[in-house]
């Protein structure tokens, strides 16, 4: 992606004669000089605009106490977000996208790293790998989601694997059962999104030249030797980018859970997405629904600002 | 990586990496094979015999079609203008796109209803399309601004210096120089469009507006939840994806993957 370096910038330090005499095109090095404001409109407009008008019109919504549909809009202030405070189901939604996130992050990560170190040793079938853990990514949730549904149901894929393989004792209702339900939402979102992480990897570990690990070798550093003290450091951003990808996805969770499990059973498996939706369509309390959103949002941006800042603490130190 | 010299520790990689590939592989194969159970193939012909099907498709082609003119136009003319053109207070209005980049499309869900049901778009596809291309954009900006960033000055200021205006400069150096983001911003754009279930899920109401994702859903209530049917509705949704990545492998995995690389 970045094969033109920002060096190149720097290539042009001869005055050229023509360039020189020209007033305008005097200050090189910083871009063309006329007027770039109408350029960048459209994406403010439509992105900036529309975001923004709803992000503030959800602020507004927040201090209501309103159905969303009839004109009668009473201003609570701020008792949504007390009511929220004393949710149960709040919090278990704040605890599932923890769990979650915890889980999701170190399972791909594990797996990410294998089939990336494993792709680049000499195996047969490369490509018929690749494409195998990689069409989960490009598949609709909405598209699978009737495949596991079936497959974790009691008469379900799972179940019959199971007893064929004589462990019917293990047999159950898979998404009955508050624990395994979740166990299952995070199973498909680590099978959903560990082709991007591994193609990630598989990228970052190309850029480790060969003869760094190959001189490890020869010193007589074994194969998890050689992945844990020179792989690992070296995919260090790839890994940072990948948390804070895998922490804004937790928050936004929302396919997943609703199609496969309804966020249930009893609650088992809510996440903010799911409670924004159902509180504010199911029960038409948009303004707690809105009161909700406003609470993502800020976990959000305050998510991505700490992984990122704590990243580049972590990088320094390592140097 | 690994150590391959031996015959031994080959055989092991290969079945190592079996295993792991098999739970990947599992979810497709049950879904294939339940699509088929029952009355086998008759279960495609009855999906495909519904005269509502195609429409669906058709709609999903609409909102991808139209996401991505509307975010690849945006994309490009914003680049350009962040990366080579003079603009008062630059960075502040990069970083107010930059904060939209975390947003959750749920958190939108309350305001967008209240004001499309008022300006009378609901169930159309604008209803899906404007927002979704809304959230892209503040992504695809900051991927196409990095890669516009590294196309050196000296050679926009050549066009220049021949005579080529801004809009000659953008159009006939610019877009030409810039394909391989073009085409990474293309793939993710369309997956993210295709496959977006929320907004469809909440603006479209009627089947002659819906979209691919909402077929399964459609197909419950349609065969009073008869699985070999729903899964068979699913694998079709799922096959232009499957078979629009086999073809574009390179582009797909650098287009998505892109989402990570600052």
């Amino acid at each position: 992606m970045h094969s033109l370096t920002p060096e190149r910038r720097r290539v042009d330090p001869e005055p050229r004669t023509e360039a020189a005499a020209d007033p305008v095109t005097h200050r090189r090095g910083r871009g063309d000089r006329r007027p770039g404001l109408p350029w960048i409109l459209p994406a403010l407009i439509v992105s900036v605009g529309l975001l923004y008008y709803c992000i503030g019109y959800t602020g507004f919504i927040s201090t209501l106490d309103w159905d969303g549909a009839s004109p009668e809009q009473t201003g609570v202030g701020a008792e949504n977000f007390v009511h929220m405070a004393q949710d149960p189901v709040f919090w278990g939604a704040i605890w599932h996208t923890v769990v979650f996130f915890v889980l999701t992050f170190s399972i791909q990560v594990g797996l990410g790293m294998a089939f990336a170190c494993l792709l680049h040793s000499r195996v047969h079938l490369r490509t018929f790998y690749k494409v195998l853990i990689f069409i989960p990514v490009v598949l609709a949730t909405a598209t699978t989601a009737p495949a596991f549904r079936q497959i974790f149901a009691p008469d379900g894929a799972l179940n019959g694997v199971l007893s064929a393989l004589g462990l019917g004792g293990l047999t159950q209702a898979w998404l009955a059962n508050g624990t395994t339900a979740l166990l299952i939402v995070i199973f498909v979102q680590v099978w959903q999104s560990t082709g991007v992480v591994f193609v990630l990897y598989y990228a970052a570990i190309g850029q480790i030249e060969p003869e760094i690990i190959e001189a490890a070798r020869l010193d007589g550093a074994g194969d998890l030797r050689i992945i844990r003290s020179l792989v690992w450091p070296g995919v260090r951003g790839t890994t940072i980018a990948i948390a804070i990808l895998s922490a804004i996805g937790s928050l936004k969770t929302f396919d997943i859970p609703y199609l496969i499990t309804q966020g249930g059973p009893s609650y088992a498996t809510e996440f903010l997405g799911t409670q924004i939706y159902r509180v504010s369509v199911a029960l038409s309390q948009v303004g707690y629904g809105a009161a909700l959103s406003i609470v993502l949002l800020v976990l959000a941006i305050t998510t991505a600002i700490i992984i990122n800042a704590g990243g580049r603490r972590g990088g320094r130190t390592d140097v | 990586m690994f150590e391959t010299r031996r015959l031994r520790s080959r055989i092991v990689l290969q079945i190592v990496l079996t295993l792991l590939v098999v739970p990947f592989a599992f979810p497709l194969v049950a879904m294939v094979q339940g699509s088929l159970a029952g009355s086998g193939w008759a279960n495609y012909t009855t999906v495909l015999s519904l005269p509502q099907l195609p429409r669906f498709f058709v709609n999903s082609a609409i909102v991808a079609a139209g996401v991505i003119l509307i975010v690849l136009a945006c994309t490009m003319t914003a680049a350009f203008g962040f990366s080579k053109l003079s603009i008062r207070g630059k960075e502040i209005y990069f970083w107010m796109l930059l904060a939209a980049l975390t947003l959750p499309e749920v958190v939108l869900l309350a305001p967008l209803f209240a004001t499309i049901t008022q300006i009378g778009a609901y169930n159309t596809l604008w209803a899906v399309i404007l927002p979704l291309a809304a959230l892209q954009i503040p992504f695809t900006v900051l991927l196409a601004r990095n890669f516009v960033d590294g196309i050196p000055d000296p050679l926009l200021e050549a066009a220049r210096i021949d005579g080529a205006n801004t809009v000659r400069t953008f159009w006939h150096l610019l877009l030409p120089l810039t394909r391989p983001i073009m085409a990474a911003v293309v793939v993710l754009v369309f997956i993210n469009s295709w496959n977006n279930f929320l907004l469809p899920l909440l603006f479209l109401q009627t089947p002659d507006q819906q979209t691919v994702t909402l077929v399964p859903q459609f197909f419950v209530g349609q065969y009073n939840n008869d699985q070999t049917k729903v899964l068979a509705a699913a694998v079709l949704t799922g096959l232009p994806v499957v078979i629009a990545y086999t073809c574009l492998q390179r582009f797909f995995e650098r287009g998505l993957a892109a989402g990570a690389l600052k």
